[in-house]
């Protein structure tokens, strides 16, 4: 998949798909979270909501025992092969679960508040959450002050990426 | 037209830019910055509408979003029409169309007014009464006649083209009402750092002091101030000014819904522009500033066009220069409708006197008017009005004591009244906080409040400028050092100052037979004084119920205007105090809010979340029928030329028993279900035993509730020792996944097991027919798909098409098949190639309902359609899937309980009817005699019912009591004008044994 990237004119968000990468869902118990950390070579973070990275592997934590892994696709091999057998986890891939929106602009925050109720200006950078955009299931990244990213299952995808294109063409128009 | 009751350079409309719109298909001039009933005032026009019940003629009364009579059509373009649209808050644009309502044939002469003639006799409580006998009528009679005559406007026939959007909103401080209270507590607030909202429902920022141009504060001129506050409350950068926005509504926790009217004031909106926009706003604190409402006075005419509130004549004539009238009379109990006479007076508008029902007026301010050459008319009251379609006279008696004395009529074209002020308490009635009775100034004030707000100026009680700056400062202080903030409390000098106060009275005294006064209390429900009192006397004592009975402050006014004067009059004809009589309860919205906001984006394509397979694009551009399952979109057949649903269906059948089918499956639930508990814990969900299932093979789950009954159930195949691809049905894959986290994280957290939800991570293609395996061999590595080697229920991991691949062999339909799962992206790719492989093995694409003809011929049940959540693995036949030596799993104990041991359940069973062409309706209902009398008992019901292409005949399926003892008996499914006969049958229509399956 490529990267579409649609723009109105004027409008102070774009709205991007990402391409695929490879995203795992990471689960094992907190307790067993180093010997995690060390098999991956990659922090593991302990408070919800916190992303940590390394070279091209990233973390970040949904619940006190579950992770969100993104890695480009040649890591993904390694990654199955990392954690022991004898280390009691679930390590399971839902990169093609999953769609993933770049939203970038001065107007990120007024479109995403179309469908998040939570106040997103409080969310910090480098960090996540998990939400839900206009009733849809979402995980969010704010990745930088004015970008963020928003992945949602595959089906919901058109569903939230009409809304979406709509949003940014309500914002082009100022009113 | 001329605008002969504009005043020149007065007002703040401009009136170097006139705007032209059509009334009643008449072209009117306004001028820019105009409402509809400002521009039509401006040119003499008050007659505006027809009220409801008698469809009298009806001006416009106030000039805020209170207005209960001038009620009017606006359309804004093709499709664009709206009913009952407030000619006080409609902005006018060049093209904008208006249109009276609730008249024909015309406004000036309507025919429904004879309503009005026989008033008396349709007092409150009128079609209670009347249409109570007899009973049989109320259907086809009664009801059809009052709801033809019911309703106010017309609804619109078309779709609505207009878009409508939505937000949320987060701020520290949301401040209602841009009067002097809510700007001062607006900059108090947003002085202190805090983020601000302030919300206005007008046009234009300012609330009173647009209509109050003289006071001067800080040395400033009003509107000067106003401007340089309006300016510096910009200039901060966490405040944000919303005007044209409504407060609706005041939810738990400080959310309060704001409707933003986005383009409506707008000639040509900019394409894909919102017409409204809702808001959710969560604020930390809240501060209400929405001022108060001008009481209507209660006397026999008092709604007569021309006849309106003084206040409302103040806004017309300061803030859009308009003159209501060439002489107006002013009748008043509250001193503020002094102060509008004498600015009509100075504005050269006659004003012969002011009646004032107090014996006692200020005495500067009787000075003032007899200055301006008013009379006052101290001790007086108002009899009645003259005028057909505009007041033309109005008659005042003087009052002594009891006594009402005799009448002289004042000529006059407009009559001014005031009934003192009503604090508006809607939003905060919305958080449940608690009203007190405040008998010095006759109203309703806030008191315990339970949410974080402040209430400030004239919404709690208080009069004056000076007191609304002041209260409106404390207000946004106090509400920013609430949120932690540093706050002084600005203080403000205001010169001229126009302060007063007033009496709370009832309906005004006499001396005519009140029973034929037309004194009306809500406008736009046609309810007069007299309503009230028959109520009380008809043994009303709640002032809930008399509002039903009466309709007094029921539908968009919410009371507005109504509601102090309609407890005052049903406390006096209780003999009550009006505390002990209590106010009804204000709902949101606080004004009438379109459907489109509420909605929002919500509609068309829009509307609901639609999920679609990633196959579902060859499906549609094959032709495919769609039908909706869980909130799927899946392909229910594919017609071919002509054919109907059952020829297509026939074809998919034939084809899936005689060659090979090609089915999407994506949508079934799949579980990632991992750990080195992940076996034990499927034991205990499952009816099924796993722990002995070897890596590489399926079994057929059942789940079941805590209560025994059938909750679910699906294909679970072990990939490894720790590691099973659990599959749910389409509509409960989400419930399942719940109730399993829920089992895991509350009665077994001890379990290494977790479960991640991969429905969408595969997409699923089912080959299913003879030709199956032909199709799939040369089309799959790394795997040997003999029988021997990879029999029916076995899974594996391996290639296919290319693809990397979960191959499961199974079969929901008898025959030979396999589920081909690949990761979600290839889904597509993987179809198409199936379909380029299987055109010689003539593969035919096959829908939802050809897959549940096919089960069915297996008596393979489907949950929800033929279990409804009272059905037990015994009921349906199942009991092979209970794991006998398995101590415990979820429902088993419930499974001993007597009810479900003992005999005569409904049981599921085959149903063939006695004629086999016949197909019996899914729902209908069986009985044992047919001939018993009505109502007859019913012994259960058809669940599943389909045309057999394998048995050229008709198969069904049904919850039958007792009825597997019954096989082999005729059962009677009694239909409209006919009975069915059918013969109870096992469920297993085709291929019992399973032969088709060892190939």
């Amino acid at each position: 998949m490529t990267a579409q990237i649609h723009t109105f004119p004027r409008s102070p968000v774009t709205v991007a798909v990402r391409p695929l990468a490879t995203r795992f869902s990471l689960r094992l118990r907190p307790g067993h979270r180093e010997t995690g950390e060390a098999a991956l070579g990659l922090p593991l973070p302990h408070r919800i909501g916190r992303i940590s990275v390394e070279g091209g592997r990233q973390a970040l934590c949904l619940g006190p025992d579950e992770w969100q892994l993104d890695a480009p696709e040649a890591e993904a091999d390694a990654i199955r092969a990392a954690l022991p057998g004898s280390l009691p986890h679930a390590l399971v891939e839902v990169t093609d679960r999953e769609v993933t929106f770049v939203l970038e602009g001065p107007g990120v925050l007024d479109l995403l508040s179309i469908g998040i109720a939570r106040d997103l200006s409080r969310l910090e950078i480098g960090r996540g959450a998990r939400t839900v955009f206009d009733g849809v299931q979402a995980v969010l990244v704010r990745e930088a002050g004015e970008r963020f990213t928003l992945s949602v299952w595959r089906s919901f995808a058109p569903h939230v990426e009409e809304l979406l294109h709509r949003g940014a063409r309500e914002l082009a128009l100022g009113l | 037209m001329t605008q002969p009751f504009r005043i020149p350079g007065r007002g703040r409309v401009d009136q170097s830019r006139p705007v032209q719109f059509t009334f009643d298909g008449r072209t009117v001039t306004g001028c820019l910055g105009d409402t509809v009933a400002s521009a039509l005032l401006a040119n003499g026009i008050h007659l505006m509408g027809r009220s409801f019940k008698y469809h009298r003629p009806r001006g416009v009364v106030s000039a805020g979003s209170e207005e209960p009579n001038a009620l009017v059509g606006t359309s804004r373009g093709p499709g664009r029409f709206e009913p009952n649209t407030r000619a006080t808050m409609q902005e006018i644009w060049d093209e904008l169309r208006v249109e009276s309502q609730n008249r024909w044939p015309g406004l000036a002469f309507d025919i429904g007014a004879i309503n009005d003639r026989f008033g008396r006799f349709l007092p409150a409580g009128f079609y209670y009464k009347t249409f109570m006998w007899p009973r049989s009528f109320w259907d086809k009679v009664y009801e059809p006649f009052i709801r033809a005559a019911a309703g106010l406007g017309r609804s619109p026939t078309e779709p609505d083209p207009d878009l409508y959007a939505s937000r949320n909103l987060h701020c520290e401080v949301l401040v209602v009402g841009a009067g002097p209270a809510g700007l001062a507590a607006a900059l108090a607030a947003g002085r202190s750092g805090a983020s601000v909202v302030l919300v206005d429902e007008q046009s234009a920022m300012g609330g009173t002091l647009l209509s109050e141009p003289d006071v001067r504060i800080d040395g400033q001129g009003a509107w000067d101030w106003l401007a340089a506050t309006l300016a510096e409350l910009r200039s901060l950068p966490s405040v944000r000014l919303m005007t044209r926005t409504t407060a609706i509504g005041y939810y738990h926790q400080n959310m309060v819904g704001l409707c933003q009217r986005v383009t409506d004031h707008l000639a040509s909106p900019p394409e894909g522009a919102p017409r409204e926009r809702l808001w959710r706003v969560r604020a930390g604190q809240v501060v209400l500033a929405q001022g108060a409402i001008e009481k209507p006075l209660v006397f026999d005419g008092n709604d007569r066009p021309g006849v309106m509130l003084a206040g409302a004549a103040q806004t017309f004539l300061h803030r859009f220069g308009v003159k209501v009238g060439d002489r107006a009379v002013v009748v008043t109990s509250h001193d503020s409708a002094w102060h509008t006479a004498f600015d009509l007076a100075r504005a050269g508008v006659r004003v012969p006197a002011i009646v004032d029902v107090r014996a006692q007026v200020p005495p500067d301010l009787a000075a003032r008017a007899r200055s301006l050459g008013i009379e006052v008319l101290a001790s007086h009251t108002v009899t009645g009005t003259t005028g057909r379609l505009r007041v033309a006279s109005v008659m005042v008696n003087p009052v002594r004591g009891d006594r009402v004395g005799p009448w002289r009529g004042i000529d006059c074209d407009a009559l001014l009244m005031c009934g003192g002020w009503t604090p508006s308490l809607h939003l905060f009635s919305h958080t449940k906080g608690s009203l007190a009775w405040d008998a010095q100034a006759g109203a309703f004030l806030p008191d315990r409040k339970t949410e974080d707000c402040e209430i400030a100026g004239a919404g709690r009680g208080l009069w004056g400028i000076a007191a609304a700056l002041e209260d409106g400062a404390k207000a946004g202080t106090a509400a920013a050092k609430a949120l932690g903030r540093v706050a002084g409390v600005g203080t403000f000098a205001v010169e001229d100052d126009r302060t007063g106060s007033g009496v709370v009275v009832k309906e005004l005294p006499t001396d005519r037979d009140a029973s034929l006064a037309k004194a009306f209390i809500d406008f736009q429900n046609d309810v007069t004084a007299k309503d009230i009192r028959l109520a009380v006397r008809e043994g009303m004592r709640s002032i809930e119920h008399v509002k039903r009975y009466t309709t007094n402050g029921m539908a968009t006014d919410q009371g507005k205007l109504s509601n102090i004067n309609g407890l005052m009059i049903a406390a006096d004809a209780l003999g009550k105090e009006a505390p002990q009589v209590g106010l009804t309860t204000f709902r949101p919205p606080y004004a009438p809010t379109t459907f489109g906001a509420l909605a929002g984006y919500h509609r068309g394509s829009h509307f609901e979340v639609t999920r679609k397979t990633p196959i579902d694009a060859w499906a549609e551009s094959r032709g495919a029928v769609f039908e909706p399952v869980a909130l799927w979109r899946r392909a229910r057949y594919f017609p071919q030329g002509a054919e109907d649903m059952r020829a297509a269906v026939a074809r998919e059948c034939r084809a899936v028993r005689t060659a090979v089918g090609l089915f999407d499956a994506s949508t079934l639930g799949k579980i990632e279900v991992m750990g080195p508990d992940a076996a034990t814990f499927l034991e205990r969900m499952y009816t099924n035993p796993w722990a002995k299932l070897q890596p590489g093979r399926c079994r057929y789950g059942l789940l079941l509730g805590e209560d025994g009954f059938i909750r679910d159930d699906g294909v679970i195949g072990r990939l490894t020792a720790d590691k099973f691809h659990v599959t749910t049905t389409t509509g409960g894959a989400a419930r399942v996944l719940n109730m399993m986290e829920d089992y895991l994280q509350t009665e077994w957290p001890d379990l290494d097991v977790w479960l991640t939800s991969t429905t969408e991570a595969w997409a699923v293609a089912a080959v299913q027919g003879p030709n199956a395996r032909k199709l799939l061999e040369p089309l799959v590595e790394g795997l040997d798909l003999s029988d021997a080697a990879f029999p029916h229920m076995a899974v594996a991991e391996c290639t296919v098409a290319g693809f990397p691949a979960r191959l499961f062999r199974v079969s929901f339909t008898g025959e030979l098949g396999f589920e081909i799962n690949v990761p979600a992206r290839h889904g597509l790719a993987l179809w198409e190639k199936l379909w380029q492989a299987g055109q010689s093995h003539g593969i035919t694409a096959y829908g939802t309902e050809t897959m549940h003809v096919l089960r069915a011929e297996k008596g393979f049940i489907l949950v929800g359609q033929d279990t409804d959540g009272t059905v037990t693995p015994g009921d349906a036949g199942l009991d092979w899937a209970i794991g006998k030596q398995k101590k415990d799993f979820v429902g088993k104990r419930s499974l001993q309980r007597p009810d479900i041991v003992a005999k005569g359940r409904k049981q599921l069973v085959g149903l063939l009817t006695e004629d086999p062409r016949e197909v019996l309706e899914e729902g209908a209902q069986i009985v044992a005699d047919p001939h018993q009398p009505v109502p007859m008992t019913m012994i259960g019901h058809v669940t599943s019912s389909y045309w057999s292409e394998a048995l050229g005949r008709s198969i069904a399926m049904a919850l039958v009591e007792g009825g597997r003892d019954r096989e082999g008996q005729t059962l009677h499914i009694p239909m409209p004008g006919r009975t069915l006969r059918a013969k109870v049958t096992g469920t297993a229509f085709v291929d019992p044994e399973g032969q088709r399956l060892k190939v």
